[in-house]
């Protein structure tokens, strides 16, 4: 960049008097100060903008290496103290370079400050190469690393949450290694609707194995006009991860190494029945249940099974540059246990990316991570905690386990689990490319995703015994051995060539190609029981070991091998892309891409999804340039269509179901049985999403605010839905066929924006993210005929809670609208009624008013997706001190108590309850208790205000000053704080009100989620 | 320019080479699509054994839950008193409705079997291989789809007709009528084709028998209130002389008497839990000590009265508390009460468990190895004689029905004597009697109330209402489906 220093060339800008006085005032009276004055050095000087050629106030000014420093006042004039030791200063400004002058022996000088084109002129990584950011048509949004650093997860995408505008991130659990649901511009299918990931040039569906710090910069691909590139999967967004390389590192090798230990607590209990309220309700459900109701115990379930838990997050690296190489090497350590009991996740990643230059001409490369994990399952005791009667205790006085009727003692169930994952990803790729004739890069990369994966998981015989010393329902009579092994191996082998050329004011920016992916998958089962010893060291399937001496009998339960149908298929695609734009003014992108997969029959398996977009910097125009304060300026538009196929790859075949076993003979004998499965769809082809998007850019006051503002319209047609068909198709009891049948509506505004300035030496940004969802269901059931709603949501107890049909958002809860509590007898006889409604009982609407109330009268009762989702963040640093805050939320969503709801048994209750009704005019919405049945229909009772807002991270930062790091032999050292999941302000009842779920149709349906911990983590990084 | 059309020629080339839809032929692995099966004479087998896989599925013994008994004056719901109280709980009183869970269930399982005796209808025909072994395949599968049609007619009324593996996706009910016909018609069929029980071997003994379709054919009709063909297959079955009763009634239904003589048409399972066992016989086993099951099914005081005095049925049909059988003591379980009584105090159910399902051992697992008896010999013998005594044969009626009272008097003199009577009315109501005492817990009763139109009279206290609770509500869920193509029974 530009670095001038013009204190000899022009001084025109001393010459106003005024400046002269006050100048040779401070001289003065620095002269009168100290006797050693004269080893000192003082420097008065302006700092300029090169572009208006004005003065600049509020510059930044430090003497390198330490932390003294001044700002420009309003004049942007400023004066400087230096020791003779150092006399370099460094200017900093946002939205300007910042540059280091050497003012040894003078003093006065003009600094001219150059606008930061930079931030405009720099590549945005948009797939199959870069374009420069004032070329992008596309809709895309960048995440730093400096972002990313913000919340510790396993999974990068979980630090996105809040960030990014039109991105919905939900964590579906907080156990240990548990992903979170990435949702891009609404919920675009009935399927899989997450993104595509594309770390350095692989495409991946998930980035699990990724150290988050090992991440240079994730761009989130949003519109049409970005993500055809991608083609039949770009539908659900695309986010594109680069990794760190050693590029950056110019002055030799820069080791960085960081560490950090935290705590995890339990954000918030659920506030349920004590034991003696529950004694008291059980006494109304069931007269004398029990005798005293002030001598029962009271046993908090929760406190028993949640607790304290650490975690912690290591890493080194090591980056270079050479001359003909550079290289990035990193080991990351990332460990977490749950706060239940038998839950833990621990990562190793090690990550290699080097590049080779030789000549100008041939590059070639790699980017290698391998990532072993182990991770530790407990069982689902959240749920039974939940449902545990107060007044049970855990153990009985000899310390053996007490028994809890109904769900079993959930200290039992973790006592006796051993529930074990572990596994090794290895993803990479090799890359050359060769530059001919000049502007032709030519680029080749093979890349691997390569997965092994194991679980095994052992049950020993037990018993938890009744009161009166016989056997309750919680026993396993024989020991349990899983075994499961998964093996994926996929590659991707890509080849392009790109031509950028310059002519005049023309440039173009073109990219064609060629892509063949192949994934395949192997999964071996084997489970067994009564093996021999319970330890580990005998946790194999030795047939001989799992015998049931008694009866002898083989204990070899089941052995399955097969692959995962959901990994095992092939992709060819041809794409291409043309960029153009005229002048820096007017640009439009053309994109193609031509993809095949062997998910459809031939004859259906090509699909061809286009883009076509248009850009304009208005800010380039002449008839602009009058404002000045504005820094730039672009409209773009852009539409395309774009497929999704992540079905698994067999549902276009009718599949013959084997192990249909018969059994014949005396004795009984098992016999071999085979026949037609459920029918396959031949006729299945790609989703289409068409999108379209408009979309404003905007930065003011030398960028000091920026923003931008998109609408978009996302159409998914064709959508593959799995529909229920009659039971007289002999499909069987919930298989349900896959069809091209359902299409879903997107729409929304969002925008992001920031602002980014300084008091004094205080640096402060301050960003704001958000987008309006509107999610309809256009069409179900289509030309398949079969059904035109998609019953989901199904609770353990078989009700289904949601449904899927035109006019409503995908996976709407239905149900029954309730109207107060039947408060009398006679009340009873005139409102219509169900035979099980009585006095004290909820009164539901009578929604088609036919008198009667049955199934007919359900309805729409609430959404899982939330009409707006937002981000807030504010950054300050202040001297060696730096903070940032990030609040995140959503507004406007339901959340089914779906835990609350499946009640068979005697199970605790939820606080609520004991405001019951008891009589005539004790209340109208809690109505008489009971162990379930009528007034655990599914219905608004059960429907609570999602909307959330969450303080999501809180760093605090010091950095040690430079003469402690040099003493120290750093570069830089920081220590920090950082707390996340600190706070939510919501009105929901449960741990969380982020209730996600992979499954689209049973969204935002909380059955007893292992709560998502808050977490408080003391850390430093340095560098080297 | 001309390395860059060199470079792009090998790329393109490469890809050419590979060909593009080999490298997008994907087949399924490790299993066989509808195109390729079934071929052989061995498919053909195994596709007709899956017809009989579904018989072993929890969902075809009326939807997982014994509900056909607890709906009759027989039993109970059974189990803890709130385990399942509102899904199976509403059958016992008569609260059930169209969304009660259990319905979809049974509908689609009886479907999904009728489907795969679809297939072996029509693929099998098209295999070489020995005829004589293609129709007994046929008749087989035929058999089975008379016998899953049979289960739909008399719990839903006229259902929708399907006789092919691919039929419409929208097919209305058929009557009543045209549903029993393809049921006789299919029977009728099994009859004539099907080889007598003593023909197969010990180990195809379970495939259904000409003795079998014979069997159903009288029961079909009895439903049906036609008493001249009840009668007639009723005596073909017993003129056969290929059945008998077992000496001891425990055996009629328990493990000694698997196959035996008095075996009719009976479910094989083996005692290794679900994958080749029954959970039938788990989900009313013995809940607690021993835990041998859940305990649903739980036989109701009137049934215990309904015994003579001194019946040794009573005991082979209810497992009360602190009985030892096979060495096991019965101790039964502690959340569920002993006794439950009224407002009144009076007693109004105890905890006791179905004894016919009973199968030797401490375990849940063994208890998957019960062999539920679809039909035994002592119903055939019943049949005959309700069908003889409509028909005015009276004393033949008695020959018969004398014959299931001497074998459950075990050579007790004392107890349960001959019936001699033969006014035709008073035979009706002791051959109904006999068969409440004989088949208790079966899944008979409700039917044989229905049929015999006692059901108001009888079940009308518990809840039963004439004009509705004949049949059951066609599921919920396929109404939906069916956008209007099946209409609800009458009254639901």
């Amino acid at each position: 960049m530009n670095t001038e220093n013009r204190n000899t060339e022009n001084k025109t800008s001393f010459g106003t008097p005024g400046m002269s006085a006050w100048m040779l005032s401070m001289l003065i009276s620095l002269m009168l100060l100290a006797p050693n004055a004269m080893a000192q050095q003082q420097v008065t000087g302006t700092v300029i903008d090169a572009e208006t050629e004005e003065t600049l106030p509020g510059v930044n000014i430090r003497v390198k290496d330490t932390n003294r420093g001044t700002t420009t006042n309003a004049q942007g004039q400023f004066t400087i103290r230096l020791d003779s030791t150092q006399t370099v200063l460094v200017f900093s400004f946002v939205g300007f370079v910042t540059q280091e002058v050497d003012v040894a022996n003078q003093t006065e000088v003009t600094v001219v400050m150059q606008p930061d084109v930079g931030e405009l002129d720099e590549l945005v990584v948009i797939g199959y190469g870069a374009v420069r950011k004032r070329d992008v048509t596309g809709s895309v949004s960048r995440v730093q690393a400096d972002d990313i650093d913000d919340v510790t997860s396993l999974n990068a995408e979980q630090s996105l949450q809040g960030k990014v505008s039109g991105v919905q991130i939900t964590t579906t659990s907080g156990a240990p290694g548990a992903s979170a649901a990435v949702r891009i511009r609404g919920v675009g299918t009935f399927n899989n609707s997450s993104p595509i990931y594309v770390v350095d040039g692989v495409i991946l569906d998930d980035i699990s194995f990724l150290n988050p710090a090992d991440i240079e910069s994730m761009e989130i691909l949003k519109d049409a006009s970005a993500t055809a590139i991608y083609g039949s999967r770009g539908a659900n967004g695309v986010v594109l991860v680069q990794t760190k390389s050693g590029s950056s590192a110019k002055d030799g090798p820069v080791v960085t190494v960081s560490a950090e230990a935290g705590l995890q607590q339990l954000e918030r209990e659920i506030d349920l029945l004590n034991g003696r309220q529950f004694a008291i309700i059980a006494n109304e459900i069931r007269a004398g249940s029990y005798n005293n109701v002030d001598a029962v115990p009271n046993t908090n379930w929760q406190n028993q099974i949640f607790d304290i838990a650490p975690t912690q997050n290591h890493q080194v690296s090591i980056s270079g540059s050479g001359e003909r190489s550079d290289y990035y090497v990193s080991l990351g350590y990332y460990q977490q246990a749950g706060i239940i009991d038998k839950s833990n996740y621990e990562r190793l990643s090690l990550k290699i990316n080097n590049t080779y230059r030789i000549n100008e001409q041939v590059k070639f490369g790699n980017n290698f991570t391998i990532a072993p994990y182990k991770q530790r399952v407990a069982p689902g005791v959240t749920f039974s905690a939940y449902r545990a009667q107060p007044l049970l205790e855990p153990y009985y006085d000899d310390g053996s386990f007490g028994v809890v009727y109904n769900v079993g003692n959930p200290l039992a169930d973790l006592a006796y689990s051993n529930n074990y994952n572990s596994g090794v990803r290895f993803v990479g790729n090799v890359f050359g490319e060769v530059i001919v004739a000049e502007d032709f890069l030519i680029r080749s990369s093979f890349g691997t995703d390569a997965a092994l994966n194991r679980n095994k998981n052992f049950t020993p015989a037990y018993t938890i015994y009744n009161p009166d010393g016989t056997a309750s329902q919680q026993n396993n009579e024989y020991s349990d051995l899983f075994k499961g092994e998964g093996i994926n191996y996929s590659w991707l082998w890509e080849n392009t060539v790109n031509y950028i050329a310059d002519f005049d004011k023309h440039q173009v920016n073109v990219v064609g190609g060629l892509t063949m992916q192949q994934t395949r998958s192997e999964v071996i089962r084997l489970s067994g029981q009564n093996v021999i010893r319970d330890g580990e060291d005998f946790w194999y399937i030795e047939p001989s070991y799992i015998v049931d001496e008694a009866n002898n009998i083989n204990m070899l339960s089941s052995i399955m091998n097969g692959v995962d149908p959901n990994q095992y298929y092939s992709m060819l695609s041809y794409l291409g892309r043309v960029v153009y734009s005229y002048d820096n003014k007017y640009m439009t992108t053309i994109t193609m891409r031509r993809d095949g997969s062997s998910k459809f029959a031939e004859g259906n398996r090509w699909g061809t999804f286009p883009s076509f977009a248009l850009g304009w910097n208005i800010d380039r125009e002449s008839f602009m340039q009058e404002f000045e304060t504005l820094s730039n300026l672009k409209l773009r538009a852009s539409w395309g269509k774009i497929g999704n196929e992540k079905i698994t790859y067999y549902d276009r075949f009718s599949r013959v179901d084997a192990g249909l076993l018969a059994v014949f003979g005396n004795p009984d004998a098992a016999y071999p049985g085979a026949t037609y499965g459920k029918t396959g769809n031949p006729d299945l082809t790609w989703e289409t999403t068409t999108q379209t998007d408009i979309g404003l850019e905007f930065g003011f006051w030398e960028r000091r605010l920026t923003g931008e503002i998109d609408f978009y319209n996302r159409e998914t047609d064709d959508i593959l839905v799995e529909l229920s068909t009659p039971g007289h198709l002999g499909n069987g009891q919930g298989e349900r066929v896959r069809y091209n049948a359902a299409s879903v509506l997107n729409r929304g505004i969002e925008f992001s924006l920031g602002w980014e300035d300084n008091f004094g030496e205080l640096g402060y940004a301050v960003n704001v993210v958000g987008n309006t969802i509107h999610n309809e269901v256009q069409a179900i059931g289509g030309n398949a005929g079969i059904d035109s709603v998609l019953i989901g949501g199904g609770l353990a107890n078989g009700q289904t809670v949601t449904r899927s049909t035109v006019g409503q958002p995908i996976g709407a809860f239905y149900g029954y609208k309730t109207d107060g509590i039947f408060q009398n007898q006679s009340e009873l006889d005139s409102y219509p009624s169900m035979s099980q409604a009585g006095v004290g009982d909820l009164r539901f609407k009578d929604i088609n008013g036919d008198g009667e109330i049955n199934g007919d009268d359900r309805t729409f009762i609430g959404s899982p997706i939330p009409d707006f989702v937002y981000g807030f963040s504010v950054d300050l640093n202040y001297k060696n001190w730096d903070m940032s805050v990030g609040l995140q939320g959503q507004y406007g969503n339901e959340i089914f108590n779906g835990k609350n709801v499946v009640r068979p048994d005697p199970y605790n209750f939820e606080a609520h309850v004991w405001d019951r009704w008891t009589g005539e005019g004790t209340s109208n919405s809690e109505p008489r208790p009971s162990y379930g049945g009528y007034n655990y229909l599914p219905s608004d009772r059960f429907i609570q205000d999602g909307s959330y807002l969450r303080l999501r991270s809180l760093v605090i930062g010091y950095s040690l000053p430079v003469n402690l790091t040099e003493k120290l032999g750093l570069s830089r050292a920081r220590v920090y704080m950082k707390g996340t999941n600190l706070f939510t302000w919501t009105k929901y009842t449960g741990y969380t009100p982020e209730i996600g779920s992979g499954d689209v149709l049973s969204n935002g349906i909380d059955t007893g989620i292992y709560p998502i911990p808050r977490v408080v983590y003391l850390g430093f990084n340095t560098t080297f | 320019m001309k390395n860059i059309k060199n470079i792009l020629s090998i790329v393109l080339l490469t890809f050419l080479l590979w060909g593009c839809e080999d490298f997008l032929s994907v087949n399924p692995q490790s299993e066989l699509t509808q195109e390729a099966y079934p071929t052989t004479a061995a498919d053909a087998l195994q596709s007709t054994n899956a017809v009989y896989a579904t018989l072993r599925d929890w969902h075809y013994h009326s939807g997982g839950f014994p509900i056909l008994d607890i709906m009759s004056d027989d039993a109970h719901k059974g189990s803890s008193p709130d385990d399942a109280a509102n899904t199976v709980g509403p059958y016992d009183d008569f609260t059930h409705s169209p969304t009660q869970d259990g319905l979809d269930r049974w509908w689609n399982v009886l479907y999904e079997g009728i489907r795969r005796a679809n297939i072996v209808v029509q693929e099998v025909p098209t295999i070489e291989m020995n005829e004589n072994l293609k129709n007994r395949y046929l008749a087989e599968a035929r058999f089975l789809r008379g016998l899953y049609y049979f289960d739909l007619v008399r719990a839903f009324g006229g259902v929708p007709l399907v006789t092919s593996p691919e039929p419409e996706l929208q097919v209305p009910r058929a009557s009543r009528d045209d549903t029993f016909a393809q049921i006789i018609a299919d029977l009728e069929f099994a009859a004539e084709t099907l080889p007598p029980k003593s023909e197969y071997g010990g180990d195809d003994l379970g495939r259904a028998t000409r003795g079998a379709a014979q069997a159903l054919l009288a029961r079909v009709y009895l439903f049906r209130g036609d008493f001249a063909q009840a009668e007639s297959y009723a005596m073909d079955v017993i003129d056969s002389g290929e059945y008998g009763l077992e000496p001891e009634f425990v055996d009629a239904n328990g493990q000694d008497g698997e196959h035996g003589i008095e075996s009719v048409f009976e479910i094989g399972a083996v005692a290794t839990g679900s994958v080749e066992g029954n959970q039938y016989a788990n989900t009313q086993g013995v809940r607690g000590t021993p835990n041998r099951g859940w305990g649903f099914n739980r036989p109701s005081i009137d049934l215990r009265e309904a015994f003579a005095e001194g019946d040794p049925r009573e005991s082979g049909t209810i497992i009360e508390l602190g009985d030892v059988i096979d060495g096991i003591e019965i101790l039964g379980d502690s959340s569920t009460p002993d006794e439950m009584t009224d407002e009144q105090g009076n007693v109004i159910q105890i905890e006791s468990y179905n004894r016919k399902v009973w199968i030797p051992g401490t375990s849940t697992n063994t208890q998957f190895g019960h062999n539920r008896r679809l039909i035994r010999y002592a119903d055939v013998l019943l049949m005959a004689a309700e069908a003889l005594n409509e028909n005015n044969q009276p004393v033949a009626a008695l020959i018969y029905l004398n014959q299931v009272r001497e074998r459950a008097r075990q050579g007790n003199a004392s107890i349960l004597p001959d019936i001699t009577e033969t006014n035709k009315d008073a035979l009706r109501d002791i051959i109904l009697h006999e068969r409440r005492v004989e088949l208790a817990l079966e899944g008979h009763r409700f039917w044989d109330l229905v049929r015999t139109g006692e059901a108001p009279d009888v079940l009308g206290p518990l809840g039963f209402t004439e004009g509705k609770h004949e049949v059951l509500p066609i599921p919920q869920s396929e109404i939906d489906l069916s956008q209007g193509t099946l209409t609800q029974n009458e009254e639901w």
